[in-house]
């Protein structure tokens, strides 16, 4: 028998392995379906499901953190919590939940996004378990960033400061130097710290890479909400009033007249050349004394710096950047966790993000991955154990109980074509002395989409 | 001439290559003058490699090192392996993640080849009718940019792919849906169709190229197209199978955007990319670990290129077209 | 291109054995090597079964991997080996092919569980693929035996009907459709109307087309249209009979091919099956999504109301996108007058060429290193003093495709067969194994600038004001530079001397043009003018301090150290596909041009460029459309920012951050529009060639 026929005959039993293996597929995928709705549903034990996550943090502590502590609660009510941490989260989420493969819960740090999602109807709204344990852990100013149209969409997971100033109160004490508590005593620091000729007042950077112009964002929304108030700060981000705005040029232009080559510090007195993060080093190297940035800031300081410790002269410490008007404004920043399904087993996990048990837990597992060290991780919950936060995550939490009025972090409210894409390259623009707060803030707002 | 040489002025060197003259002179400065051309590669051989060389020695410095001098200033009882500790022992998991990487690269690699050397030899030597504006059309595609494609190649592996016929209410599944979201296999799948119309482009002008003499012969030997394409053409074009399979490999082993769209939130299944630009962290706050994480990333495509770069071969066709 | 012509003469001696030695072919292999791949093959598959045991993942991969390969191996090769009987043994031909589509048919009904007796375990994929292929393969040999065309129709008609009854009686109750006359009329009118057409189309006689097209409308209008499970044995009978019969009556219409018709099958089907599988992948991946852009890209942000070309507009109308505003800057510009000053040396030494030997301009001749770099000094010169995304495509496009293919080409040609050939080629071609963004993150630590009061960690900034430390200094160092410098002047202008006497003003060009850079560099150095070279101010004190560039942030400049990145990537890529070419031209071709004494550059330039002249537009091609797409080095160096957007990050911004559908869609689409005119005259240029 010639051989050619015996390679003819394999023809039709390979077509017959594919048919069995599309066959044999299909029936396998709609076992796993069926599986996780008749699992879902009975009170405590939810049959060992497993509730996907993905979200922006994706460090290793913090991927380490969340896991380990929705799994340690998972494992009371017998499921299992997969978060993935995505360094395109942005982009990416977008693509998921348009090809139709979301997680079932996401972290937004955005509530711009979070309530153009839900508008679209891709989230879903809490349940009303949800919403009555938010209501026992959380501040009415924290919730209302993940409600949208009067519908509670997000639960805060994880808040941030950034009405930060650190500075090295040895480096103060030395010179003579007072922590400010008004913003006319600040400013008058700042003239007369440059005055003394000795190191620069400030330390600042805007280069980010890709994200350059976010921290300049941060000082312009910190005075807005400063010299016009919280009104007019939630107007702006709500585009009620107009970007060009006469108050916010003042608060553009406020920010840019501060950031001289006499106050400030940066590589070759170029503040949108200099790396935000390598703004830590010269701050303890004494070359300038004071930096504006969110609590996280923490982590960019050079090893081994100690933190709100009198007892070594190098430590680092913070103060409340002063207000004007005596109404402690405070901004923040945050992340929302929201559901892309209703499943029980997603609305339960949903549920223990909203308690301060899971702020708590997180805290102290994130603080032990790092060693016992700053964690990174902060959370407004109320009747968080304090004990699990180090002297100055206590400071952060301190300034954030005291102040009145909360809001969140403007760029991140607005669409991002503004809030990640004009609001950074006009600034930069504006800081680089390539264009006038002015013009710059009516370049903005030709952006806002209509 | 012109590229070079104001390419290496650029970079500092203007001297040697201005000495780049002609003639047959001997004598000493004609021996000096012989060896510039060899020179001038070394140059551009150690300009090239200062990036390298620099991300190399960072690679062991931890984070205040590496923002407090540059790596020429290195001392040696500053170099640390800690960075590579940090990947290595990252939670994800290194090892798992570089099994998902092969898992996605070899597949991605060899399959197109197989598929786009059969065409590229179908366009070549194929007589039929239309095929110059297939071919063209074939690869113009090249051009489209892959990102437009990654939604509707979600939505196809998420759910197979139906069209619903008009007025009758009835769907017809073209693809059934594999269950292929969120595993190695859809990230390998969409690697083979966007490569096909480089591999088609770089393997036809090769495969085209091969003397005609040679296919003539073979038919007149009675070899038919099957014969002819697997005995002759497959071991002649091996240059440029090693040289796509090197390109292919290393772009489908560096590739982020595809699997990271691909894969979601099935953390089980990410590759090295992912894993390292995960490690940088927020706000490039462990920005430090990339000099390492470049190194580890890049250490399976070197040795994926010197493996292949001996297949650079002169004179494979010498035999045969005097046979 | 004296460097290169140079290393054609280094080549001359050692190139005899080398070609010789690799004149084997490869797959011969000397013992050792064999013993080697059997070594290293054995290891691996140890490898990998070691991880097949350990790892359900590599399992599962593995299993995937090669159930797909070797079914569709099995598909192709058998479909290869079936035509291949296409030529000598018609008869057979005939059989297997009918015996497979019956086999397939077989399985589509028998495995999907639509005929009785079905379900049955394995037997399900058996039996009836058996039963089709008997039938079919039966009527496929009754057909091939007789050319009477009258026998012919009986033959596929009886069979038809059979095979129709058959089918009918065997389908199962829970799929019997309930027939709908109205759509079954519908969908065979278009059927027919539609084969028809395709069938005129094709300049076919239209009644073939329309019973196959009649055939396919009753199947869609019977089954597709029916509820299942309705119908009855009758109404299955009627729904398979008539598609069947009708099929039938287009079988007997044919004749058994002649050899001539027969060796156009072969070609055909060789056709399908060698491009086929390409095609399939590339309409899936590529063409539908191209498709799906075009339509969104007419539509509005959310992909909602049509909008016809506003988002094309939109990006035109865009000032960053196109800013002409200052354009009369240029002429005022140094590179511009420079680039003047060059094209005027080009014509001069054109019209004296032109005299010599006919030909002003000639790849390989003295005016075009004069002619290709003022050109790009103009260019540069104009870039500088227009703004906007398009201007810097055009320039990404143009540098880095020209950059990187010389570059290429010429390292693949220095070292080819040259002493570290192998270290060479893989130093350069490092960068490609990091990723690209792994490449941005690198060099924005090489360009990184800091305070002069603090140490530079960016190597560029650190050499630069080491520059300036030794131009303005006075020391030891700064002497010896000087001296160097002028060293380096003294030999320039004695090798000008040496080319005016020897070869006339035409060699002298390239010398010429170094003289008045380096004697520019000197001057400068000396602090003749300007007071100095590299990165130094004068303080306000009087003292002299250093001054950083900003290499990323600096408008528009920052658009070319952005491009050295790419061009530092894809320079190992020209090199690779390059010497993979250059190893391919025939050793022959070179010998004979050698015996008939050409000289090593006459080689290069009359032999070895024309060979690889295809794979140069190969390498520029994918340059382009590279050069075009790449985004990730924008997006995390400056994000656009600093004057420095291209369209492709402006395209994942709008389409992926911004959520704007519809301009990103746009913005792709003018991408591939900008590209395609370059590509098919690229691809036509090649086409004629080879």
């Amino acid at each position: 028998m010639n051989k050619r026929w015996l390679k003819l005959a394999a023809v039709p039993v390979a077509l017959s392995f594919i048919a069995a293996a599309c066959g044999s597929d299909s029936s396998s995928s709609s076992d796993s379906t069926s599986q996780n709705t008749t699992a879902a549903g009975e009170g405590g034990d939810f049959g060992g499901v497993t509730v996907t996550i993905t979200g922006p943090e994706r460090d290793d502590p913090s991927i380490a953190a969340i896991n380990d502590t929705l799994n340690a609660w998972g494992e009371t009510v017998n499921l299992k919590v997969e978060y993935t941490g995505d360094a395109d989260w942005e982009a990416n989420i977008n693509t998921q939940v348009e090809g139709g493969n979301p997680p079932d819960i996401s972290f937004f740090p955005q509530p711009g996004k979070l309530a153009d999602f839900a508008r679209a109807g891709y989230i879903v709204p809490v349940t009303d378990e949800v919403n009555t344990t938010l209501d026992e852990f959380w501040a009415d100013g924290f919730q209302k960033y993940g409600n949208v149209d009067d519908v509670q969409y997000g639960v805060p997971a994880k808040t941030d400061l950034k009405s930060l100033v650190w500075y090295q109160p040895q480096a103060f004490a030395d010179a003579g130097y007072e922590v400010p508590t008004t913003y006319d005593d600040f400013v008058a620091l700042v003239d007369q710290m440059a005055a003394d000729g000795g190191p620069k007042p400030l330390c600042v950077g805007i280069e980010s890479g890709q994200a350059t112009g976010w921290t300049f964002t941060d000082w312009v929304e910190d005075m807005v909400l400063r010299q016009a108030g919280a009104d007019v700060y939630d107007q702006w981000v709500n585009h009620e009033i107009p970007f060009d705005d006469p108050q916010i040029v003042t608060a553009m232009q406020t920010v840019v007249d501060l950031w001289t080559p006499e106050n400030v510090f940066a590589a070759g007195g170029s503040i949108a050349a200099t790396n935000f993060a390598d703004n830590g080093q010269p701050l303890v190297d004494g070359q300038c004394y004071m930096h504006r940035q969110a609590n996280f800031f923490a982590g960019l300081f050079p090893e081994g710096t100690t933190f709100a410790d009198p007892s070594d002269p190098t430590a680092v410490d913070v103060f409340y950047f002063p207000d004007i008007n005596g109404d402690k404004p405070v901004l923040t920043a945050g992340i929302f966790a929201s559901a892309f399904n209703d499943d029980p087993a997603t609305m339960a996990v949903m549920n223990y993000i909203a308690t301060a048990d899971y702020a708590q837990t997180r805290q102290k597992n994130q603080t032990e991955a790092v060693g016992g060290g700053l964690s990174g991780y902060l959370s407004a919950a109320m009747n968080q154990d304090p004990a699990v936060y180090q002297p100055l995550e206590q400071s952060f939490l301190t300034i954030l109980n005291a102040s009145q009025i909360a809001r969140f972090d403007g760029s991140d409210l607005m669409p991002a074509d503004v809030g990640a894409g004009t609001f950074w390259s006009e600034g930069t623009s504006l800081v680089n002395g390539d264009t006038t707060a002015a013009d710059a803030a009516a370049a903005i707002e030709a952006s806002w989409p209509k | 001439m012109s590229a070079t040489t104001t390419t290496l002025s650029g970079t500092g060197q203007p001297g040697p290559s201005s000495a780049g003259q002609s003639g047959g002179i001997v004598d000493r400065a004609y021996q000096f003058l012989r060896r510039i051309p060899t020179g001038v590669l070394w140059l551009i051989v150690v300009v090239w490699s200062i990036p390298t060389l620099g991300l190399f020695i960072n690679s062991f410095r931890d984070r205040d090192a590496q923002r407090a001098t540059g790596w020429w200033k290195v001392k040696p009882s500053e170099l640390t392996i800690d960075n590579y500790d940090t990947i290595f022992s990252a939670r994800a998991g290194l090892g798992r993640s570089l099994l998902n990487s092969a898992a996605i690269a070899i597949p991605a690699t060899i399959i197109p080849i197989a598929i786009a050397a059969f065409a590229a030899y179908g366009f070549a030597w194929i007589p039929f009718r239309g095929r110059k504006g297939l071919f063209i059309a074939t690869v113009a595609l090249l051009a489209i940019p892959l990102q437009v494609a990654l939604i509707p190649l979600l939505q196809m592996f998420v759910g197979g792919a139906s069209v619903t016929l008009p007025l009758l209410d009835k769907t017809i599944v073209l693809i059934p849906d594999f269950d292929l979201a969120g595993t190695t296999t859809s990230v390998w799948l969409t690697h083979t169709g966007f490569a096909m119309p480089f591999a088609i482009f770089l393997l036809h002008n090769y495969i085209s190229s091969l003397p005609k003499d040679l296919f003539e012969a073979a038919r007149i030997d009675g070899a038919d197209h099957f014969t002819i394409f697997w005995r002759l053409v497959l071991p002649l074009s091996i240059p440029v199978l090693a040289a796509f399979a090197i390109f292919q490999f290393l772009w489908t082993w560096n590739d982020y955007l595809i699997a990271n769209t691909m894969i979601g939130a099935n953390a089980s299944q990410q590759p090295t990319t992912i894993l390292i630009a995960n490690l940088a962290g927020d706000f490039g706050r462990n920005e430090y670990i990339l000099p390492a994480g470049a190194f580890v990333q890049a250490f399976v495509p070197l040795v994926v290129f010197f493996a292949l770069q001996r297949y650079f071969v002169r004179g494979l066709l010498a035999g045969s077209v005097k046979g | 291109m004296e460097t290169l012509e140079r290393t054609g003469a280094d080549e001359g001696a050692p190139d005899q054995p080398a070609a010789s030695a690799g004149g084997t072919a490869p797959g011969a292999g000397r013992p050792t090597e064999l013993y080697v791949k059997i070594a290293g093959g054995f290891v691996l598959a140890l490898g990998v079964l070691y991880w097949a045991v350990v790892e359900e993942k590599i399992r599962s991969t593995l299993l995937t991997v090669i159930i797909a390969v070797a079914a569709s191996a099995g598909i192709w090769i058998g479909a290869n080996l079936l035509f291949n009987q296409v030529r000598g043994r018609w008869q057979m031909f005939n059989t297997i092919a009918f015996a497979v589509v019956g086999a397939v048919l077989g399985i589509v009904l028998h495995g999907n569980l639509v005929t009785i007796g079905s379900g049955n375990g394995f037997l399900t994929w058996v039996i009836g693929p058996l039963a089709g292929a008997a039938a079919f393969g039966g009527l496929g040999f009754a057909l091939a035996q007789t050319d009477d065309p009258s026998k012919r129709r009986a033959i596929a008609l009886g069979s038809s009907i059979a095979i129709g009854l058959v089918i009918g009686a065997v389908i199962r109750d829970a799929y019997q459709p309930g027939l709908d006359p109205v759509a079954i009329v519908v969908y065979t009118l278009v059927g027919i109307a539609v084969g028809a057409g395709l069938s005129l189309l094709l300049k076919h006689p239209p009644l073939g087309g329309a019973l196959i097209g009649a055939a396919l409308g009753w199947v869609l209008g019977a089954w597709g249209a029916a509820d299942l499970g309705d119908g009855s044995i009758g109404t299955s009978i009627i729904a398979a009979l008539v598609p069947a019969v009708l099929i039938g009556l287009r079988l007997g219409m044919t004749k058994n091919p002649d050899y001539k018709a027969r060796v156009a099958i072969d070609n055909r089907s060789r056709a399908v099956i060698f491009i086929g599988p390409a095609l399939a992948f590339i309409s899936v991946m590529l063409v539908i999504p191209a498709i799906r852009t075009a339509y969104l890209s007419l539509l509005n942000k959310d992909s909602v109301d049509f909008v016809g070309l506003d988002n094309y507009k939109a990006v035109f109308d865009d000032k960053n996108s196109l800013d002409l505003t200052n354009w009369t800057n240029m002429f005022t510009s140094v590179p511009f007058i420079l680039g003047v000053i060059l094209l005027a040396v080009a014509v001069v030494v054109g019209v004296s060429m032109q005299k010599r030997t006919g030909r002003a301009v000639e790849i390989g001749n003295p005016t075009v290193a004069p002619l290709v770099v003022g050109l790009l000094f103009v260019c540069f010169g104009a870039f500088t003093a227009m703004r906007g995304t398009l201007i810097n495509n055009l320039w990404w496009v143009v540098v880095v495709t020209f950059v990187s293919t010389a570059m290429g080409l010429a390292i693949a040609v220095l070292a080819d067969q040259r002493g570290g050939e192998r270290v060479a080629k893989s130093i350069i071609f490092m960068p490609m194994a990091i990723s690209l963004v792994g490449a941005s993150v690198i060099w924005r630590f090489v360009y990184t600038a800091r305070d002069t009061s603090t140490e530079q960690t960016g190597v560029m900034n650190a050499l630069w004001i080491g520059l300036g430390r030794l131009s303005t200094g006075s020391g030891l160092p700064t002497i010896i530079a000087t001296i160097f410098l002028v060293l380096v002047l003294v030999g320039l202008f004695m090798v000008l001397a040496r080319m005016l006497v020897r070869y006339g003003p035409g060699r002298a060009v390239v010398p010429g043009i170094l003289i008045v850079l380096v004697g520019w560099l000197f001057i400068r150095f000396t602090g003749i003018v300007g007071g100095g070279v590299g990165g130094f101010q004068t303080l306000p004190d009087g003292s002299v301090g250093g001054q950083t560039v900003f290499f990323v942030q600096e408008t528009p400049y920052n658009n070319f150290w952005l491009m050295v990145i790419m061009i530092w990537i894809q320079t190992g890529f020209s090199m690779v596909i390059l010497s993979a070419a250059i190893k391919a031209v025939p050793t022959e071709l070179i010998e004979a041009a050698k015996i008939d004494g050409a000289t090593t550059s006459q080689v290069f330039w009359r032999v070895t460029l024309p060979q690889i002249a295809t794979t140069i537009g190969v390498v520029v091609t994918t340059l382009i459309v590279g050069v075009m797409k790449v985004f990730d080095i924008v997006k995390v160096t400056t994000n656009g920012q600093f004057g420095s957007q291209v369209l492709a990050n402006q395209m994942f911004a709008e389409a992926f951050s911004f959520q704007n559908k519809g301009k990103g869609a746009a913005l792709a689409m003018l991408i591939f529009v900008a590209v395609l005119p370059v590509m098919i005259y690229n691809i036509r240029r090649m086409q004629r060639e080879s």
